[in-house]
């Protein structure tokens, strides 16, 4: 909402400076946005006293002016303008002043005379379009002054940020009354004179089906006007406040609304038939609004209509048909109130949004309605001719204007703010246009009346937050509360454990694109897909993170990494919608060079066994150990280079290459890799207990054996362990080899072990016992042949 | 001469001999090979002991006494020229094993925390620290939770205001969406406690990703909020403004100057918009605070009576202070990042550089 400070005058006095008045409308609650100054008056014009004056001796047209400006010495000036006399009091701009049409004044000769100045017409200080001769300054305006200062031009537009619940402010005499109430200024009451009414003109019929929904409706008709463009003070507040002028008719009911909130309609009477109705709309009724729209409406919509047609979607929008063209002689005006539940619901349902809207869905002040229709049929009258009817008034206009009551304890009021409430906020309060009474049988309870403007005022906690307004946030001091409790909570390093392995976390949205989806996840229905997306880039919720980071990978991958680790820690998201689940993961994304070329190391790509060390170490920091299985039927994966992920019993997740066909897709031409745990299926984890560091030596054995290809190594390893017992400690591969010497179809395992005894030493012999153990078993289990 | 004075003469040449030949031995493994040679079982010195045997018994003692001394003086002077050696070589070996101490170390390469991830860890911890209980709730939201519970009937203007994505409707049911806010948390919360029977005190921080239908310079369709509520007997404004001071302040690791500003929101009343100090120009008026001094940076108010009544708490009892922030615009802030989307663009240079 753009309020201008001279418009904003025309109701309160206000002398405060710009940035005062906007320091205070943000202490109020009506955030300041920006503040336009379009006249920042010229500086350097003064007021001038014409001393003498001459005929130039070379030019008939121009004069030679001896000016008093307040300095010392006259200027001398010489003038092409004929409207002026000695005595005068003139605009001059003085040598160094840069007009609002970009002239800047010199010191300069005309014709062979000097001139030292220039005396100025309206159109030359920006106040007027065009202008026939100086402007004439009344005969006190005091010689030397800037006439920016004595005539007031300094203009500032405050645009402010109006709350919703503040419908009242959406006007320069809501926006004044704040201010004046603030200020301890008066608000000034516009002019209740009702206008000349004139009993031949006959006033509309009017019926009103559903009162609750339009609980007042007032109507005149005025005959005989002439419709012509408004006067162009009119039009420049217009367009001051944002508004565009259309014609005189428009632009006095626009101006109206924004003077004192109440929006207005008015029709053109002879394009009507009959007597307007307001009333819901037929389903299938249709009409096409000012904006040259066509729109269906419902039984939800209220309109108004005339015998044949809809005119008007009640507060939002005319009918093109019904409008007031330039060509109107009669019109009819209304001035009513609507419900603002009502307006909401269409204004949302059919699209429609008006500058009448905005105000009857953020609350009207109904004791404007009347008050509206006496200045806008007055100014219609007084611009354009014309007579008009008694208004016409359907509703109890004394009860829509009823003030509300609300009873509140003080007691509780200070409990909330947390501040003494001082005696002088009432006053402001009362300025507001709040009458309070004193209860005195409750020592504590003071009774406010609300006024008609306040919609948003309905429940003592509503006039909490008045007070808090009229005693200022600055004054309630900062408090911390009471500590309640501090629960016990385990911090659980989630991300932050594979940050410290060197991966960079990133941050996707949510939403990803169809295609990228079936990329990892069949088309089984179970997508849960946006009605309203950004894109089709961004429509459906994500069943898998492994999309979000290739495109990632592929957007740093595009940008000269030659390698990325990331990981990103989020929510997948599975339907259908009435089992919708809400999935937390955690996955990674490996791909291209793990380190840069160092002197000491040549860089590396990253291949499964980076991937699923990071795994690994992850579940380990968590205090979980995992294991890992074969898994050739992942969809997006290249089989015989995933697996599944076991965590206790549970698969947990996948880690394993992304097929080479996908991740072209993404333009990565290097294998990726890729892993994800679902975080939601993990427990806790084991807390480390203490165990007594071992009393005596353990005892390292390497064996060597060759083995079927296609035997795991995990499963090599638990009949290692089996048959061992319990005096192995640790048992893992060492060495792997199938190169030359092995024979194909084979690998070389080499297998060290680690044995030690909890009560004695362990021997040789024990040693020899164990691995002649192992050595049968892989036998018998693998026919693995022990090498060398 | 003497069978004594020649044998005297001869100790004293060989000595002199060994002495020379010890000071110019130029390495350890030379020097050991004089040491053998001069002192050593079949050494010289000791085969001119030999030559002792002829002497008449008397004077024995003083050529032993005369070897003896000669022995001494050459093992002090192997000695020294032993470690005058050792000492050459050690820095022999030293210099061949100079390296260039400016050659990086081996490193590893660093990850990254997300900003945002280190935001939102930033302002829980300082949460924790006061006592608030961490909870977390679905982003796929209804009407209810996200709305009707937080005083934002149908026609409410305020609706209109979040841009909200819906969800295509799936059979008869009511309209789901992804939530606009964190604030149905708080419903949530407040709900559980009271439906186990629970009452206040509550003090909660909820973090997580929220998504408004808006994508351009300014606006991120998918953003994090950090909510935080406080529910108890006699909680008052002044609380709220207590908190938010140390908040913010804790969190900016500075003293910041705040402002509160009356606004509007359904589900407080009061109601406050929450302004630091611009961080940039340290109020003496900047682009980034329009020249106001005051960058806004969140909304606060005391939880509406209709929000604690749709949850079954008494609000004649009970009273409560709730903020809602944006955690992408306080990293911003903090660290002067200047385009919101630099956060899910995932740049991997910006991460490193602003990541811890």
């Amino acid at each position: 909402m753009k309020i201008p400070l001279s418009w904003l005058k025309e109701h309160t006095p206000i002398q405060k400076s710009v940035e005062v008045i906007a320091d205070t409308l943000v202490r109020l609650g009506h955030e300041v946005e920006g503040i336009e100054t379009p006249r920042s008056a010229v500086k350097g014009v003064r007021v001038g006293h014409i001393l003498s004056m001459e005929k130039h001796p070379d030019a008939d047209k121009l004069h030679l002016l001896s000016i008093d400006v307040g300095e010392v010495e006259p200027l001398a000036i010489v003038c092409g303008a004929s409207n002026m006399g000695v005595g005068d009091k003139i605009p001059v701009a003085t040598v160094g002043t840069s007009l609002p049409n970009g002239l800047k004044i010199k010191k300069g000769k005309i014709r062979g005379q000097a001139s030292f100045g220039m005396c100025c017409s309206e159109a030359e200080l920006g106040l007027a379009e065009d202008a026939d001769g100086l402007l004439i300054l009344p005969k006190d305006a005091p010689v030397g002054d800037e006439v920016g200062t004595y005539l007031a031009l300094e203009e500032a537009v405050f645009d402010l940020d109006i709350t919703p619940n503040r419908g009242d402010c959406m006007s320069m005499r809501g926006i004044a009354r704040d201010l004046a109430a603030d200020q301890g200024l008066p608000l000034i009451e516009p002019s209740d004179e009702a206008v000349q009414v004139t009993e031949s003109v006959s006033a509309p019929n009017v019926r009103v089906l559903g009162e609750g929904d339009c609980p007042l409706y007032t109507a005149c008709r005025i005959d005989g006007i002439k419709v012509a463009a408004s006067p162009d003070w009119l039009q420049a507040r217009l367009l001051a406040a944002g508004l565009r002028p259309i014609h005189g008719v428009v632009d006095v009911i626009n101006y109206t609304m924004l003077d004192l909130g109440q929006p207005m309609h008015a029709f053109d009477a002879d394009t009507l038939s009959g007597d307007i109705e307001v009333r819901l709309a037929k389903d299938g009724e249709t009409f096409v609004a000012l904006d040259g729209r066509e729109v269906s409406l419902d039984a939800s919509d209220l309109v108004i209509a005339d015998a044949e047609k809809v005119i008007a979607l009640a507060g939002i929008m005319g009918s093109d048909q019904t409008g007031v063209s330039e060509s109107t002689t009669q019109i009819i005006l209304e001035s009513a109130a609507f419900k603002a539940a009502k307006i909401s619901t269409s204004r949302r349902t059919k699209g429609l949004v008006s500058d009448s809207s905005m105000r009857f869905e953020r609350g009207v002040d109904p004791a404007m309605i009347r008050v509206a229709m006496n200045q806008a049929s007055q100014m219609i009258i007084s611009l354009f001719g014309g007579k008009v009817s008694e208004t016409t008034c359907v509703g109890d206009a004394e009860a829509v204007i009823q003030d509300k009551h609300i009873q509140v304890s003080m007691q509780r009021i200070e409990a909330r703010l947390g501040v003494d409430v001082p005696e002088s906020a009432n006053d402001v309060l009362e300025r507001m246009g709040f009458s309070i009474v004193r209860d005195d049988s409750q020592a504590d309870t003071l009774l406010f009346s609300v006024p008609s403007h306040r919609h948003d005022v309905s429940i003592v906690e509503d006039i909490s937050e008045e007070y808090a307004r009229v005693i200022g946030f600055d004054a309630i001091p900062a408090v911390m509360p009471p500590l309640a409790s501090i629960k016990p909570r385990k911090v659980q390093k989630t991300v932050e454990s594979a940050v410290e392995q060197g991966f960079v976390q990133v941050i996707n949205y949510a939403f990803i694109a169809a295609d990228d989806q079936r990329l990892f996840v069949p088309d089984d229905g179970r997508d849960l897909v946006l009605a309203n997306p950004i894109s089709d880039a961004m429509s459906v919720m994500r069943r898998s993170v492994f999309p979000s980071l290739l495109n990632t990978a592929k957007y740093n991958m595009n940008r000269q990494q030659t390698g990325v680790a990331l990981v990103e820690l989020g929510r997948v998201y599975e339907g259908p919608m009435s089992q919708r689940k809400e999935i937390n993961v955690m996955a990674w994304l490996m791909a291209g060079e793990l380190q840069t070329d160092a002197w000491y190391e040549k860089a590396r790509k990253a291949d499964f066994f980076d991937m699923k060390g990071a795994v690994e170490t992850w579940l380990t920091g968590r205090g979980l150990t995992a294991r890992f299985m074969v898994d050739d039927d992942v969809q997006g994966f290249q089989s015989g280079q995933t697996a599944k992920i076991f965590v206790g019993k549970s698969v947990v997740g996948h880690v394993g290459k992304v097929d080479e066909a996908i991740a072209s897709q993404y333009d990565l031409d290097t294998n990726v890799f890729v892993a994800s745990v679902n975080l939601d299926l993990l427990h806790a984890g084991k807390q480390a207990k203490f165990q007594p560091l071992p009393e005596f030596p353990s005892i390292e054995r390497d064996l060597v054996f060759l083995f079927d290809k296609t035997i795991a190594s995990e499963s090599i390893l638990q009949a290692v362990r089996k048959a061992c017992g319990p005096s192995l400690v640790d048992a893992h591969i060492f060495d792997l080899y199938d190169g030359q010497g092995v024979p194909d179809g084979q690998v070389s395992l080499g297998i060290r072990f680690v044995l030690q005894h909890a009560k004695r030493t362990l021997t040789q012999e024990d040693s020899d016992q164990a691995m002649q153990a192992v050595i049968e078993a892989m036998k018998t289990h693998f026919e693995a042949v022990l090498r060398g | 001469m003497s069978e004594l004075d020649a044998l005297k003469v001869a100790l004293k040449t060989l000595q002199d001999k060994a002495l020379d030949e010890f000071s110019n031995a130029e390495s350890l493994q030379a020097l050991q090979v004089l040491r053998v040679s001069y002192l050593g079982k079949k050494g010289e010195l000791t085969s001119v002991l030999k030559g002792v045997g002829k002497l008449p018994p008397k004077e024995r003692p003083v050529i032993g006494q005369f070897v003896n001394a000669s022995k001494q003086t050459l093992s002090e002077s192997l000695e020294k020229r032993e470690a005058c050696l050792a000492l050459k070589e050690k820095q022999v070996r030293i210099e061949a094993e100079r390296i260039d101490v400016t050659l990086s170390g081996r490193t590893s390469s660093k990850g990254s925390l997300h900003p945002v991830q280190q935001g939102l860890n930033e302002m829980t911890a300082i949460f924790s620290q006061l006592g608030f209980d961490i909870a977390e709730g679905p982003e796929i939201e209804d009407e209810f939770h996200n709305f009707d519970a937080l005083n934002i009937p149908q026609e409410h203007p305020a609706r209109a205001m979040h841009d909200t994505f819906f969800f295509h409707p799936d059979g008869d049911e009511k309209a789901n969406l992804l939530r606009t806010h964190t604030s149905p948390v708080q419903i949530r919360t407040m709900k559980a406690c009271v439906d186990a029977g629970g009452e206040p005190p509550l003090a909660v921080v909820a973090t997580g990703r929220v998504y408004r239908c808006d994508y351009d310079v300014t606006h991120s369709p998918m953003f994090h909020q950090v909510e935080v509520f406080k529910v108890d007997k006699n909680i008052s404004l002044a609380h709220l403004k207590g908190v938010l001071q140390h908040f913010l302040s804790a969190y900016f690791e500075k003293d910041v100057p705040i402002r509160l500003r009356p606004h509007y929101f359904p589900f407080t009343e009061p109601s406050a918009e929450v302004d630091i100090a611009c961080v940039f120009c340290h109020q003496k008026g900047c682009r980034v605070c329009k020249g106001s001094g005051w960058i806004e940076v969140l909304g606060s108010g005391m939880i509406h009576p209709n929000v604690l009544k749709s949850v079954g708490i008494d609000s004649t009892v009970y009273s409560g202070f709730a903020f809602g922030l944006g955690v992408e615009r306080l990293v911003m802030l903090k660290y002067g990042i200047p385009d919101l989307r630099l956060f899910f663009e995932n740049d991997v240079r910006f991460l490193r550089r602003m990541g811890a």
